[in-house]
């Protein structure tokens, strides 16, 4: 008997505590919007801090699924409040689809590098295919895509440790960002200037086949990158990747960046391409993802723990608290990439 | 979009407790839970977060680094194993019943996750595909202390000096990634391998030549590596981590060991990512989280280390050197430099030819149990099963189809032999055979052993050499006739046979394991999962 009014007593008292937290609770009611978000922006998403933040100025939460680029705008997105695509390509695509978004905005910027094992890099530079400035590292495109494009076996640039021929490991293009803005910028580098409908079909069956060639690509930047750091050099001696990627690691993991650091460069291509992150708002809902990131204190944050350069001119406000040797302060050659109906055209090559 | 405010939050956690509080005093709870077990190849802990995870047999060897983080953190994991292609299957599926998966690569998991379900994914360890070949064959084939190349264990295999036993490539990654290797040497190393390449007669005749040296199969790596310690074989393809722990056995039995040779053309890395199936569950997020975090510790990175398995970003630690042995060909510092997998369009055209023409035909001599105790339920179950497997449209679904030369012999029996059907290839003729399984009707007695002694003769009058032979039985497994006998014929005969058991109605184990340890063989129970059992079986002829 006594555990029965024990136990009513329990019922009673949460249905209270219920009744008072509802009612207490609307005025702070947070609002969940979900999305898609190309894999290299994650860690930002993850971060607590910024999740805090978006809580308390902007009683906001963003739960997304991990997508490509280019997947996102082209495959089914109902349910969705945003797409977090990483370039203006994918917007562009996307409006050519389904019209204009209820709102976009470029809230990140990060130039697409090449990350290469030390030994890689030392070959690239003693072969003249890569060059030294301020203690940044630049990589020559048309010498290194004249290299691609002839076979040349690696042993034939001092790593006989290494099987096949020169590559760089990208991302299919036709699904992921970054493999898709390294394919725009091959394009430019074999029309030696910014591809567009005239110049594009001479060179389409070479893009072809550096791409047949490279196989079986990944579909996420992240996931490339994380092998590229974890596989060692000999599965991924060469890879393409954001700026960022390797700025957020040395940021969210010091120690384990101390101990690989001597083994691991970034090479900037000469020119590169930037690649803006864009926020397309699918609904109303979604427009406040837009206001959120584009907060002052969460676009430091972006810069300071994710690598992800923020201002128009991709001038870093400092690159010293990362740790990471040879970080460009600032990206200047820079060329624009092909528009997208170029892209498409290059995208639809290679699928 | 959600609404979701603190309070709702507050009230579902305390009405979830106060619901479970309830009902743990209930009885038939402890049956439930046991239920939610069955069909994991292992349950680990017995906390009361569960995570579910489908992962590649090779990480069986991980499971007392499993147990350890089980016990600390009060989360039971139920680990259900298969091949990475067979998880790359799973993970197609519209509902997946697991939490997490944990492939042997990367590369399936990207492929199989067309709804973008999975995230968190981290490779938890790394190891590359070699050849194990018994020391003084490596020896006496040259393969010691030099760069061997795929073409010089092609050369080897053809003319007759080398046999192997590796996974089935449309099931396991191991598998899976020696069949690629051997078809860029085939085709003499070219920069890719491309569609119009595999449609080259030479090409496929000179596979199938090779792929005939194999020996045994089995739809799993881990699976393979116990089958070859019970058997006797000289060489098997099989993940570096592997053969070492193969090596720590045969030298503790005081056995030859295996001489690791990665061959320096066809070379494949299995990233062993471990990912999380989101379904919305904050909490199981929460677990699968505290487990990733775990594996990655230091402490748990370095106890991965010591099965073998490479980890971490600096390479292997001095400590861990002395399980690395170089004296077994193991190569600790060796720059894995890897092949290029083909584009996932020829990849699947390649295992798709693979499964149909090129691997070495089946022959299954099916024994079907018509027994009186097999009559109502278990009958059904049988019938239902042949069902899937003879209708080509329905195996089809399941990678269960018949290869063009395959041979699929059933044998109906009680406690005699009613009828015996024979059906070569994937046509009318094997899908007849469905009528006939669906129209026999149930006896008396059962005598499997007489069924399995028939299957031995119809074997008999087949050149072995050209077919992967089995004899799967279908049955409850309560018979009487001799076991004795049988192994008699067995063992006179000198064949290397496996006896599968797939087991229905009301069965009973024992004797059916006797005959699967005699045989290099195993226990399915088709009541729980049917095409899984099926599949397992096809996997390993």
């Amino acid at each position: 008997m006594k555990a029965k009014i024990a136990g009513l007593v329990i019922l009673l008292l949460v249905v209270v505590l219920a009744v008072g937290y509802t009612l207490l609770g609307k005025s702070r009611e947070t609002v969940e919007i979900a999305g898609y978000v190309g894999g290299e922006k994650i860690g930002l998403l993850e971060d607590e801090e910024v999740q805090r933040l978006l809580q308390r100025k902007y009683h906001l939460e963003m739960d997304y699924s991990r997508a490509g680029s280019i997947e996102m705008v082209t495959e089914d997105h109902t349910g969705m409040d945003f797409l977090f695509p990483s370039s203006q390509t994918a917007l562009e695509i996307y409006e050519a689809q389904y019209g204009n978004p209820v709102k976009s905005e470029i809230v990140l910027n990060t130039p697409i590098v090449l990350y290469a094992r030390t030994a890689v890099a030392d070959a690239l530079l003693a072969e003249g295919i890569a060059w030294e400035e301020e203690g940044v590292c630049y990589v020559d495109m048309q010498k290194l895509a004249a290299c691609i494009e002839e076979g040349t076996p690696w042993s034939e640039i001092g790593l006989p440790e290494l099987y096949g021929n020169v590559t760089v490991s990208t991302t299919d293009p036709t699904k992921s960002n970054s493999g898709n803005m390294f394919a725009g910028l091959l394009a430019n580098t074999l029309c030696g200037g910014t591809a567009d409908e005239d110049s594009l079909g001479a060179i389409l069956p070479r893009l072809q086949t550096i791409f047949r060639n490279l196989g079986y690509m990944e579909s996420s930047s992240s996931d490339l990158f994380d092998q590229f750091l974890k596989t060692g050099i000999g599965a991924k001696p060469m890879v393409a990747g954001y700026e960022n990627q390797l700025l957020e690691f040395a940021a969210e993991e010091p120690d384990t960046w101390e101990q690989v650091k001597g083994d691991i460069r970034i090479l900037y291509p000469s020119p590169t391409v930037w690649s803006s992150h864009v926020f397309i708002a699918l609904d109303e809902a979604g427009t406040a993802g837009i206001d959120a990131l584009m907060d002052e204190e969460v676009q430091e944050m972006a810069w300071n723990r994710h690598g992800f350069r923020t201002g128009v001119d991709g001038l870093a406000s400092g690159t010293e608290q990362f740790g990471v040797d040879g970080v460009a302060g600032q990206v200047t050659r820079v060329m624009n990439m092909p528009d997208a109906d170029t892209m498409e055209r290059i995208i639809e090559a290679l699928e | 979009m959600k609404i979701k405010s603190f309070a709702a939050g507050i009230v579902a956690v305390l009405l979830a407790s106060l619901g479970l509080c309830a009902c743990a005093g209930l009885p038939g709870f402890g049956e439930k839970q046991q239920q939610e077990d069955q069909g994991a190849d292992a349950v680990i802990g017995s906390g009361r977060q569960t995570l579910r995870i489908v992962s590649g047999s090779e990480n069986q060897e991980l499971e007392p680094i499993l147990e350890e983080f089980a016990q600390e953190s009060g989360i039971r994991i139920e680990m259900t194993y298969q091949g990475s292609l067979d998880i790359m299957r799973t993970l197609e599926q519209e509902t997946i019943e697991y939490d997490a998966v944990w492939p042997a690569s990367s590369l399936w998991l990207n492929v199989g996750d067309t709804g973008h379900r999975v995230k968190h994914a981290e490779s938890i360890s790394i190891t590359p595909v070699v050849f194990g070949i018994r020391q003084s064959l490596a020896e006496e084939l040259g393969f010691v202390g030099r760069e061997v190349s795929v073409q010089d264990i092609l050369d080897a295999i053809t003319a007759g000096e080398l046999k192997f036993c590796m996974t089935s490539a449309t099931q396991s990654n191991s598998g899976a990634s020696a069949y690629i290797g051997f078809l860029y040497a085939l085709l003499g190393n070219p920069d890719m391998i491309t569609e119009e390449d595999l449609q080259s007669p030479r090409l496929q005749a000179d596979i199938q030549s090779l792929l005939s040296g194999v020996d045994r199969s089995s739809g799993s790596s881990d699976w393979l590596k116990d089958m070859f310690l019970e058997g006797g074989y000289d060489a098997m393809v099989n993940y570096e981590c592997l053969i070492i722990q193969a090596n720590e056995e045969l030298e503790s039995r005081g056995e030859e060991t295996l001489y690791v040779v990665y061959p320096y053309d066809g070379l494949t890395l299995a990233d062993s990512p471990l990912g999380y199936v989101d379904q919305g569950d904050d909490a199981k997020e929460e677990a699968f989280l505290e487990l990733q975090e775990y594996l990655l510790s230091d402490e748990a990175q370095n106890a991965i280390q010591r099965t073998g398995r490479r980890t971490g970003y600096t390479g292997i630690s001095e400590e861990n050197q002395d399980v690395f042995r170089t004296d077994w060909g193991v190569q600790p510092d060796r720059v894995l430099s890897t092949m290029k997998m083909p584009s996932t369009e020829v990849l699947f055209e390649a295992l798709n030819l693979y499964q149909t023409d090129f691997k070495k035909p089946s022959l299954n001599l099916y024994c079907l149990d018509y027994s009186g105790s097999m009559s109502g339920k278990g009958n059904e179950q049988l019938v239902a099963a042949m069902e899937q497997l003879l209708l080509q449209e329905n195996a089809e679904k399941n990678f269960l189809q018949a290869s063009k030369d395959e041979v699929n012999v059933l044998i109906l029996f009680d406690d005699e032999i009613l009828a015996e059907y024979t059906a070569v290839g994937s046509g009318e003729e094997l899908e007849a055979l469905y009528d006939r399984v669906a129209e026999q009707e149930t006896g008396s007695g059962t005598d499997m052993y007489l069924a399995a002694d028939e299957a031995l003769n119809i074997l008999s009058a087949y050149d072995l050499s050209q077919y992967t032979p089995a004899i799967i039985l279908l049955t409850d497994g309560m018979s009487g006739g001799s076991y004795d006998m049988f192994m008699e014929h067995y063992q006179a005969l000198g064949v290397d046979v496996p006896v599968f058991s797939i087991m229905f109605g009301d069965a009973d184990p024992e004797q059916l394991e006797e005959l699967a340890a005699a045989t290099n063989a195993r226990v399915f129970d088709g009541r729980e999962d049917l095409i899984d059992a099926f599949r397992k079986v096809k996997g390993y002829n």
